[in-house]
């Protein structure tokens, strides 16, 4: 089977990670600016074609309009959902969308879910490029606090992208698993992530059995819309403010500028985590400058309530989870948010001990993503991860009520079974709406799926139905029907309330690969012609030095002619020969590379490339 | 959205090799994951007597233990069958786990399994012995809720929900040393057939006890949450 990468597909940035066969350790995986971040921001070029992470970042300035961010907020909600979003986002929603948002760029419309595709593609070229091999299966993460309509509309960027995703993993769980790795700590740990747009507490239970390690989540719970762009917010909306009133500009109708400031901002923010004081100094369009000063006091003011609102979530879970703060014996800080010193400090007060921060508050969900890859790649040998769903799932009453099923914090898989019967005579369908949330009327959860059961036409009560809702454990809802009588099992087609269906995801798919065929086809030309540049002269320089003269004429004659067959493969336009070409060149010069080295270390460098030495 | 594809009948032969099914998690001929005979009940899963007692360590290792055979991160790379029944499989676990290590769950489902309780079964009738005080706590929080629109003073009536409420949460924790009592009787009376004929009249008295507290049980704790809402 082919190789399973791990994606943090996050609300500023995304990731993807591997397991270095060397070191069996998790590695993030760079892309062409050196970067391991992938800026989540997607931009639709003028001529049609799309652009994906810095590049995309940076016509945010020079084309706001083409250009969208923190889509991950908008994932599998209603437009009725994002109202508050609206006011705080330069989102463009197509004002006809209503159970799935259609997002304008352009003069194009995309939903969420085709958007991150383009995210998930752009980390699916960085990693087919760096391990030289095709990735078609992903573990993707997710936050912890995902409802169902938002973990299937990620499923769907996947399938989108083309891009199988065996697990969804949540966010939390995944960087307990790279932290545990590291730590090799047992006992309870609390994972206190706060991203760019979600926050998720989870607390664990890390246990050793003579099997292995077992990551049990005893509890988790949360808050979607929430995080460092909340932040964001709040001081564009505070400096706006200021700029109107010290210069009379209003800069919220120029998206031009609007992101100029928030960027600014955004640096501002990151200053304020190690410094007490900054300068801003902010070109106006009117040719003025706005002159400010931000202190670390100011700023904790600004942010208190944000920071505030994180502390109910984790309350709740420790209740849920029955334990007091004083028995949580590991607490671990996820997401770029948390490096700011308010959090940290109101985390260490409220836990009574210093939370872990050794690992890269980025990479740690992209890292731990790529152990659960690699568990599920080989089989369950030495690592188990038992999760839990964040929300009860419940059944629409008499009333308008709900009737809880499966209550949150239940480990997946989980099911339930229900009995269903008719009313009247020859009564040949039975309503059912499936909810998620802890609320009790139907209105105030989330709504999953409407579904009738078909049932043969017969005397009242006679019919019997065992419906059989099951959370697998990607935290998505299966149903599935018996009949009592015969035995006989139904599938049902359940059309998600928030979902898209199958037949469009066909389409998106289709449209995508002809985006991206054709995109993927000339940026891989372009990296093996530039990877061609640095091996070919790399091989003439080898040539021409003295150490050369050990090689046989036979190889001098096969180093020669890959070389001319690597020239000729990148004039032309298959990506494919030019890479298979330039492994061909990277071997045949395998021992030119190592008489290079010195002979007392070239054995520990057997299988170098040219090009490294 | 798909349906979990599971078949209908207890199997007496491996589904993959045809062999004869021993009532093990794996074919002992093939090693494929079996599905569960449908008598196999939460306890009997776990390999316990059907008693209420449950020594909540070794549980927990059971449950571990058959977390690491059964859960679907095994079985990625399999064939949608065995795909299918490890989901089919670790829920069922899970499921079971869950009943088992609330005590309260578990006298519910062992009396769900004994025919002496049906599914969803709440008696909402006050208990005779508690009709008086019920009426009093629905007259306050009448009271209350009227207060609360006609905006007045709502300290003092707070103060007396509070009270009655610790007074009910009290009474809850009468029952629930009852339930314990009841429950240790059921567990002794299990014991001492040890192999014998069941007590059977023995057996369905107590059943009957258990079930009475947990009805007034389940109407107290309603009760209680009740009040805690609206004193919110």
């Amino acid at each position: 089977m082919s190789r399973i990468v791990g994606i943090d597909l996050g609300t500023t940035n995304s990731l993807v990670a591997y397991i270095d066969p060397q070191t069996k350790e998790p590695k993030c995986i760079p892309g062409p600016y050196g970067s391991t971040l992938c800026p989540s921001v997607v931009s639709l070029d003028a001529d049609g074609s799309i652009v994906v992470g810095e590049a995309a970042r940076r016509r945010l300035l020079t084309q706001p309009e083409r250009t969208i961010y923190s889509v991950k907020r908008l994932m599998g909600r209603g437009s009725a959902d994002v109202q508050t979003e609206l006011k705080l986002f330069p989102f463009r929603i197509d004002p006809n969308s209503k159970n799935v948002i259609r997002v304008q760029l352009g003069d194009k419309h995309f939903t969420p879910p085709e958007i991150s595709a383009f995210i998930l593609r752009e980390l699916k070229n960085w990693a087919e490029a760096f391990l030289g091999e095709t990735v078609e299966r992903a573990v993707v993460t997710v936050p912890a606090y995902f409802n169902d309509a938002q973990r299937q509309a990620t499923k769907d960027a996947g399938k989108i992208a083309g891009l199988e995703i065996v697990r969804l993993v949540n966010e939390p769980t995944a960087a307990a698993l790279a932290y545990g790795l590291h730590e090799k700590q047992r006992g309870h740990v609390a994972v206190y992530d706060l991203g760019g747009g979600t926050f998720d507490i989870s607390v664990l239970k890390l246990i050793s059995t003579s099997e292995g390690d077992i990551y049990q989540v005893l509890a988790t719970n949360g808050d979607t819309p929430l995080g460092g762009d909340d932040i964001d917010n709040l001081m564009q909306a505070m400096t706006r403010e200021k700029i109107r009133q010290e210069h009379g500009v209003d800069i919220s109708s120029k998206p031009e500028v609007a992101q100029e400031l928030r960027k600014a901002l955004i640096a501002a923010k990151h200053q304020l985590s190690t410094e007490s004081n900054v300068d801003i100094h902010f070109p106006l369009p009117n040719g003025s400058i706005f002159a400010t000063a931000i202190s670390r006091e100011h700023f904790e003011n600004l942010i208190r309530p944000i920071v505030d609102r994180t502390m109910a979530p984790v309350k709740a879970a420790l209740t849920d989870a029955k334990l007091a703060p004083a028995e949580i014996e590991e607490v671990v800080l996820v997401g770029g948010t948390t490096r700011t010193p308010l959090i940290r400090s109101t985390v260490r007060e409220f836990f009574g001990r210093a939370p872990h921060t050794e690992l890269n508050p980025d990479e740690v969900v992209a890292l731990g993503a790529a152990v659960q890859a690699n568990i599920l790649e080989r089989g369950v040998s030495n690592m188990l991860l038992l999760d839990v769903t964040p929300l009860s799932l419940g059944i629409e009453t008499y009333g308008g009520a709900v009737a809880k099923i499966i209550p949150r914090n239940s480990t997946i898989p989980a099911s339930a079974q229900e009995q269903y019967t008719t009313g009247v005579d020859n009564q040949t369908g039975i309503d059912i709406h499936v909810l998620q949330g802890e609320r009790e009327l139907a209105k105030d959860c989330r709504s999953l799926a409407r579904f009738t059961l078909k049932i043969q036409p017969g005397p009242a009560g006679l019919p019997r139905i065992e419906v059989r809702f099951l959370i697998d454990a990607n935290g998505i809802l299966q149903v599935g029907a018996k009949d009592l009588r015969t035995g006989e099992e139904h599938s049902i087609e359940v059309q998600p309330s928030y979902g898209i269906g199958d037949a469009e995801i066909e389409r998106m798919l289709e449209e995508s690969i002809e985006y991206a065929e054709q995109d993927f086809a000339e940026r891989q030309l372009i990296e093996a012609r530039t990877e061609s540049e640095s091996i070919l002269s790399a091989t003439t320089k080898a040539l021409a030095s003295p150490q050369s003269a050990a090689l046989s004429a036979e190889e001098r004659g096969k180093i020669e002619a890959s070389v001319a067959a690597v020239q000729e493969a990148v004039a032309g336009t298959d990506y494919k020969l030019a890479r298979k070409r330039i492994d061909e060149l990277n071997h045949a010069t395998e021992h030119l590379a190592e008489l290079l080295m010195n002979s007392a270390v070239s054995t520990a460098l057997e299988g170098r490339k040219l090009a490294e030495v | 959205m798909t349906a979990p594809t599971t078949s209908t009948n207890p199997p007496l032969v491996c589904w993959s090799c045809h062999e004869r099914a021993l009532g093990t998690h794996f074919c002992a001929s093939c090693g494929k994951l079996q599905q569960i005979p449908h008598a196999l009940d939460y306890f009997a899963l776990f390999e316990l007597p059907k008693k209420l007692w449950i020594e909540m360590g070794a549980l927990e290792q059971k449950f571990l233990q058959l977390s690491w055979k059964l859960h679907p991160d095994n079985f990625v790379n399999a064939s949608e069958t065995e795909r299918g029944l490890s989901l089919k499989r670790s829920s069922e676990l899970n499921d079971a786990y869950r009943v088992l290590r609330e005590p309260v769950a578990r006298v519910e489902y062992l009396l769900a399994t004994e025919g002496a309780r049906k599914e969803g079964e709440h008696k909402q009738q006050a208990p005779p012995e508690l009709l008086e005080e019920v009426f009093e706590l629905n007259e306050s929080l009448d009271e209350l809720r009227e207060t609360k629109s006609a905006g007045g003073d709502l300290a003092a009536l707070k103060v007396r929900l509070e009270t009655a409420a610790s007074n009910f949460q009290q009474k809850l924790k009468e029952v629930d040393a009852e339930l314990f009592q009841a429950a240790a009787q059921w567990d002794t009376a299990v014991d001492a057939e040890s192999g014998g004929a069941k007590n059977q009249p023995e057996r369905d008295a107590i059943k009957k006890q258990l079930n009475e507290l947990l009805n007034r049980r389940s109407y107290i704790r309603n009760l209680v949450v009740n009040v805690q809402k609206e004193i919110l």
